[in-house]
């Protein structure tokens, strides 16, 4: 398994250069791409020259970072200072942003090797990639079903070993929903422990940037490079706890896991049980099961696209072809100008929610949608400081289903809104949520569950995450695509 | 007498003047042919974000994640971006400026 840690050591031991590593990555990108569509745009210039600078470090007999040399992807929300920045939009097609999202300035830092930008819902409106403007990315296990979104592109990439990790960003479930459909790991951190500069805005009080990676022990890694504090996200805390990666394998003998009866609620005979079964695997390591209710779920997804929405209508106001990215040809005026150029650039789905979001924020409808949504959202949050005063962390399915056939969501989007329902809650409490794969269902697609945990209690669910991937590791398998490491 | 249940449904019904009376708030054309199918789908949306008006009345107040506060500091001025760089990206500019619109 290509995991951080194998190729920090391949590199340091010398059994390959970096400028190699990076070749064979590249090479398979270019042999796999056409049928997994992950990639929207390549790096390869910029791969190279951070590998030959990798190299000369080796050479002289420097020390490297663990994530220096690494071959990774980010999401195309994640702005690269130069390279282009699309959303997987036409609004924003051509857009090169002047400055680094912080976490790129982080892991660039660090000489991470940039192999590319991947595909994502636009504007990461989805729960299949489908909505992307360049089409969708396809399923590592089976390239007829969907990646799953929004940052499918990543997890379609790092779940084909064509990336050995990569940065998604999470607003309902964006990076643990296409984690759990292409068998990897998710990690949707706390609200303010990841800096949010330089990512491209959809609702700002849910989104969240977290590494997509095949290993729990890599989510670890990349989480505590990426978790500072930043002055230039007034949201920004950073994690002040210690290091994730250090007490992974702390004991969880005595530890109370949560299951709350509603997040088992309508979810697909294969995925409960694979799910319950992982709680049995807690059980043989000593961790005790809880069951509760929360009835506040059930209010959740509509909660959350109330809210999503209206943040969206105001935050993707500014693309008005005045500044950057596409602007219509012909038009009479500046009114027309504009609204050419938006019903030109945005695509359907992004349409409808710009539309429901200016609605339930519009003026008779706002203390019936937006009010009531932002004081249950409320609820929601005290229903899970209650029960984390039953449990340390809670079980969950991460989705109801497994990795569905493409074209399916397409023509249906509120069943495609149900997909988020076990995922949503997680960013309206702002807490931390892992999606490791605990099974396969029959077809051979990949079953993930969700850890959730109190806010910036990262280190404790990615504990309780290794030590299932440690009892259970059969379920994290290679694909058949990729660099063979 | 009065119905409640009745009343929510009034509300939340969903017409074509509604869609273009928000489209034009939220700047997009919604061509004449796509106005019934999006009505459509905004009820069916506006059906599902209805059900929260099913949970009970709460007075649980929302204004902020994880103790968040608002962060302010002084107002110094530091080093930016160049006229060039910031204008980098405009699809079209005139004399070091945005070209909002061409002269008529």
């Amino acid at each position: 398994m290509g995991t951080i840690s194998k190729i920090h050591e391949m590199l340091t031991t010398k059994q390959c250069s970096c400028e190699e590593l990076a070749k064979s990555y590249l090479d398979q990108i270019e042999k796999s791409n056409g049928e997994l569509n992950a990639y929207v745009n390549v790096t390869a210039d910029e791969a190279l020259a951070t590998a030959q600078t990798v190299d000369k470090k080796i050479a002289s007999g420097e020390t490297i970072g663990m994530l220096e040399g690494v071959p990774m992807t980010l999401k195309d929300n994640i702005s690269t200072k130069g390279i282009e920045t699309t959303c997987c939009s036409k609004i924003l097609t051509g857009y090169k942003p002047i400055y680094n999202a912080t976490v790129w300035d982080i892991l660039s830092k660090e000489n991470s090797v940039l192999l590319g930008k991947t595909n994502m819902d636009e504007f990461a409106m989805g729960s299949s990639c489908e909505t992307s403007y360049f089409k969708g990315a396809m399923n590592p296990f089976n390239t007829n079903h969907v990646s799953g979104g929004s940052s499918g592109g990543v997890a379609s990439a790092v779940g084909a070993n064509i990336a050995a990790f990569g940065l998604g960003s999470d607003t309902g479930g964006s990076i643990r929903q296409p984690a759990s459909f292409c068998g990897i790991v998710g990690l949707k951190p706390t609200y303010g422990a990841v800096s949010r500069y330089g990512l491209i805005a959809y609702a700002s009080s849910l989104d969240q940037i977290g590494p997509i990676t095949k290993s729990v022990e890599d989510a670890a890694i990349v989480f505590d490079a990426i978790s500072k504090y930043d002055d230039k996200d007034s949201t920004s805390k950073g994690y002040s706890g210690t290091s994730t990666y250090e007490t992974l394998n702390n004991d969880i003998k005595g530890m109370k896991i949560g299951i709350a009866k509603e997040y088992l609620d309508g979810i697909r005979d294969d995925v409960k049980e694979a799910v319950l079964a992982a709680a049995e695997v807690y059980r043989s390591l000593g961790a005790e099961i809880v069951y509760f209710d929360l009835p506040a779920l059930k209010y959740a997804l509509p909660v959350y696209y109330i809210i999503a929405c209206a943040e969206a209508s105001s935050n993707l106001g500014r693309y008005d072809g005045i500044r950057y990215g596409y602007k219509t040809e012909h038009y009479n005026g500046t009114h027309d100008m504009i609204c050419r150029t938006r019903s030109e650039g945005f695509g359907d789905e992004v349409k409808r929610r710009i539309l429901l979001g200016t609605y339930v924020l519009s003026a008779g409808y706002y203390d019936a949608y937006y009010k009531k949504a932002q004081n249950l959202r409320g609820t929601i949050v005290k229903a899970f400081d209650e029960a984390f005063e039953k449990c340390d962390v809670i079980l969950a399915p991460t989705v109801p289903m497994t990795a569905f056939e493409k074209g399916r969501a397409v023509s249906d989007p509120i069943e495609t809104y149900l997909t988020d329902i076990c995922t949503v809650p997680v960013n309206i409490a702002g807490l931390p949520g892992v999606s490791v794969p605990c099974g396969f269902n029959a077809k051979g697609m990949p079953i993930g569950m969700q850890i959730i945990g109190k806010s910036f209690s990262e280190a404790q669910i990615l504990n309780v995450a290794y030590k299932y991937q440690q009892a259970a590791g059969e379920n994290f398998k290679d694909t058949k695509w990729g660099v063979k490491l | 007498m009065t119905c409640p249940v009745l009343f929510e449904r009034l509300v939340s019904m969903v017409t074509r003047e509604d869609v273009e009376n928000i489209a034009l708030l939220s700047k997009l054309f919604v061509p004449e042919e796509e106005l019934d199918g999006l009505t459509k789908s905004m009820q069916e949306i506006i059906d599902f974000a209805d059900t929260i008006n099913n949970a009970p009345s709460a007075d649980d107040s929302f204004d902020n994640i994880n103790n968040l506060s608002n962060v302010f500091r002084e107002d110094e001025v530091i080093p930016s971006y160049s006229n060039e760089e910031i204008l980098s990206n405009a699809p079209e500019q005139a004399e070091d400026h945005f070209l909002v619109r061409n002269r008529e």
